[in-house]
């Protein structure tokens, strides 16, 4: 049984680690998106991440499989099947989450090396809540306009944002990312690759190590995070909508009005007459 | 008082068990068929959420942005979408606007603090309810099948084909293995506060160790569904172009589909002209 022993994953082994990863973190998303949240003050205690699900993974298997699987599952599983989806704003989280996961598994070499795998855990939660964070900040401060006029806003997104990602990667990253990273990946070490007919990672294999061209990527990703949420969000003022209603007034709005109601009319006619049609 | 309390609370822990999230999700995901919105090609409605999702941001006229938060208001009653997942909206608009309101106000920010917030408030609704109407009214199937045609990586229609499928049976092994774990266990008492912590830090370690099984589970059905998907030539069918297009044949734009958008586009450009007219 050569197979058992090929030290770099075949294609068709990158999609099981993908469908795996996917399916698990996709569960437990919605899950969270489910549970109701509560809130003392301020302070939000949720179980926001089931984030030890893909760490665990992408320790375990090809790290980038792992990760674009959760980050998928997140997006499929919470976001379109409940209906939830932001559009482009989406792709802030996609993008922050395969990145972070991706570091975390890039880093361990050795899964039964416990200091590693905890190491790695909570960097990759830090890297994703950091990520996070500086996104919210600079939306919120380009969404509401006359940020700086409205009293006391500034200063309260600042203190919201820093205060829930310390509380996040305090609670939230070492109850729910560490501790159960911990558990899992000396556990399923040895035990869950053979089911997907791969050989267990060791430290000779060289899949891991974060090389600098890995983090240069992942660096662009961060960028294209975003840029993405913030052409969600700001008003990107390439697409000058109310500057185009001033200048040509009324007299345009009624074309478009009539030009509608026309659209409308002849689908109407051209709908009875396909039903005529049918009829006979 | 503190019996109301208990009660209120079993009543709700009762209505979100494991069978209740089951049953609303998969009538999300499946139950309206026959609706007007399920009924429309994926493809215009896609288009449609494009509109809808994207220009809010972009506008701050407070008519215009009325006018859509109408329009799509209506949609989302015409796709009949679970009241679960509206709830989850209301929650998901409160969240992401409120509370800044109330963290503007306890840094000492007064009402001036309002008229932004809810114009933000306004958009972040209309783009959220635009896209419950597209992604919870739509078929599973249809759905992957527009966003194929608008060459979305082959992957992620497939990630939501499987992910509705799958779904319902990976809820219910969770609740087994979670039950069984239980059932070995005994819980820690909860009457004093302490051992209300005590409970509260059991049930969630029993949710992280459930997940060992769970996983060793998972890895061997993605392994078979893997091993299936590559019998029927998965990875080579997902980028050749001939399978791409019998895949996608079944969709067709009818008179409904071009009458749906029309209205639409009679709606915002009434819009307009009531905001210039003012």
């Amino acid at each position: 049984m050569n197979t058992m022993a090929k030290p770099a994953a075949a294609q068709s082994q990158k999609l099981m680690v993908f469908v795996l990863s996917m399916s698990l973190y996709g569960l437990a998303t919605l899950f969270t998106e489910l549970i109701p949240k509560f809130q003392v003050g301020l302070v939000e205690f949720s179980v926001e991440y089931f984030l030890f699900i893909p760490l665990t993974l992408a320790m375990l298997f090809d790290p980038l499989s792992a990760a674009l699987g959760a980050a998928t599952g997140e997006l499929v599983f919470s976001e379109i099947m409940l209906g939830q989806f932001g559009g482009l704003g989406e792709l802030e989280k996609f993008l922050t989450v395969t990145i972070g996961i991706y570091i975390a598994g890039r880093m361990v070499s050795d899964p039964r090396n416990r200091t590693m795998v905890g190491v790695a855990a909570i960097t990759g939660t830090a890297a994703q809540l950091l990520m996070g964070t500086v996104v919210d900040i600079a939306k919120v401060q380009f969404a509401v306009e006359d940020f700086e006029a409205v009293e006391g806003l500034p200063e309260s997104v600042f203190a919201t944002e820093g205060f829930a990602f310390c509380n996040d990667l305090l609670f939230s990253g070492i109850f729910f990312c560490l501790l159960p990273t911990l558990y899992l990946v000396p556990r399923l070490y040895g035990k869950i690759e053979p089911l997907l007919g791969a050989a267990p990672r060791t430290a000779e294999q060289n899949v891991s190590g974060l090389n600098p061209k890995a983090l240069v990527v992942c660096a662009i990703g961060f960028a294209c995070a975003v840029a993405a949420e913030m052409a969600a969000t700001a008003g990107m003022s390439l697409v000058d909508w109310e500057a185009e209603w001033a200048e040509s007034g009324t007299a345009m709005a009624v074309g478009m009005v009539v030009a509608a109601a026309l659209a409308v009319l002849v689908l109407l006619v051209m709908k009875k007459n396909q039903e005529r049609n049918m009829a006979c | 008082m503190e019996k109301m309390m208990s009660k209120l609370s079993e009543n709700i822990l009762d209505k979100f068990s494991m069978d209740f999230l089951r049953n609303q999700v998969l009538k999300n995901a499946y139950g309206n068929d026959d609706t007007v919105i399920a009924a429309l090609d994926p493809r215009i409605l896609i288009a449609w959420y494009l509109f809808f999702g994207v220009v809010p941001w972009f506008v701050n006229d407070l008519s215009f942005l009325l006018a859509s938060f109408a329009l799509v208001m209506v949609t989302t009653l015409l796709a009949r979408v679970a009241g679960l997942v509206l709830f989850l909206f209301a929650l998901g608009v409160f969240s992401q606007t409120g509370y800044l309101f109330l963290a503007t106000l306890l840094f000492g920010g007064d009402a001036s603090a309002v008229a932004p917030l809810l114009v933000l408030t306004l958009k972040v609704a209309t783009i959220s309810l635009a896209s419950v109407t597209v992604f919870s009214g739509l078929d599973p199937d249809r759905l992957s099948n527009g966003l194929m045609w608008y060459g979305c990586p082959e992957r992620l229609s497939f990630s939501i084909s499987y992910a509705y499928r799958m779904l319902p049976m990976l809820m219910e092994e969770f609740q087994n293995v979670l039950l069984s774990y239980r059932l070995r266990g005994s819980a820690p008492d909860h009457d004093t506060f302490a051992g209300k912590v005590r409970y509260l830090i059991y049930q969630v370690k029993i949710i992280m160790e459930s997940f060992y099984p769970l996983m060793l589970n998972t890895a061997k059905r993605s392994r078979t569904t893997v091993e299936a998907l590559e019998l029927r030539g998965y990875r080579y069918g997902a980028t050749d172009k001939a399978v791409r297009k019998i895949k996608l044949s079944t969709m067709k734009v009818t008179c409904d589909d071009l009458l749906f958008l029309a209205v639409s586009a009679l709606w915002m450009s009434l819009a307009v002209l009531g905001s210039t007219l003012i």
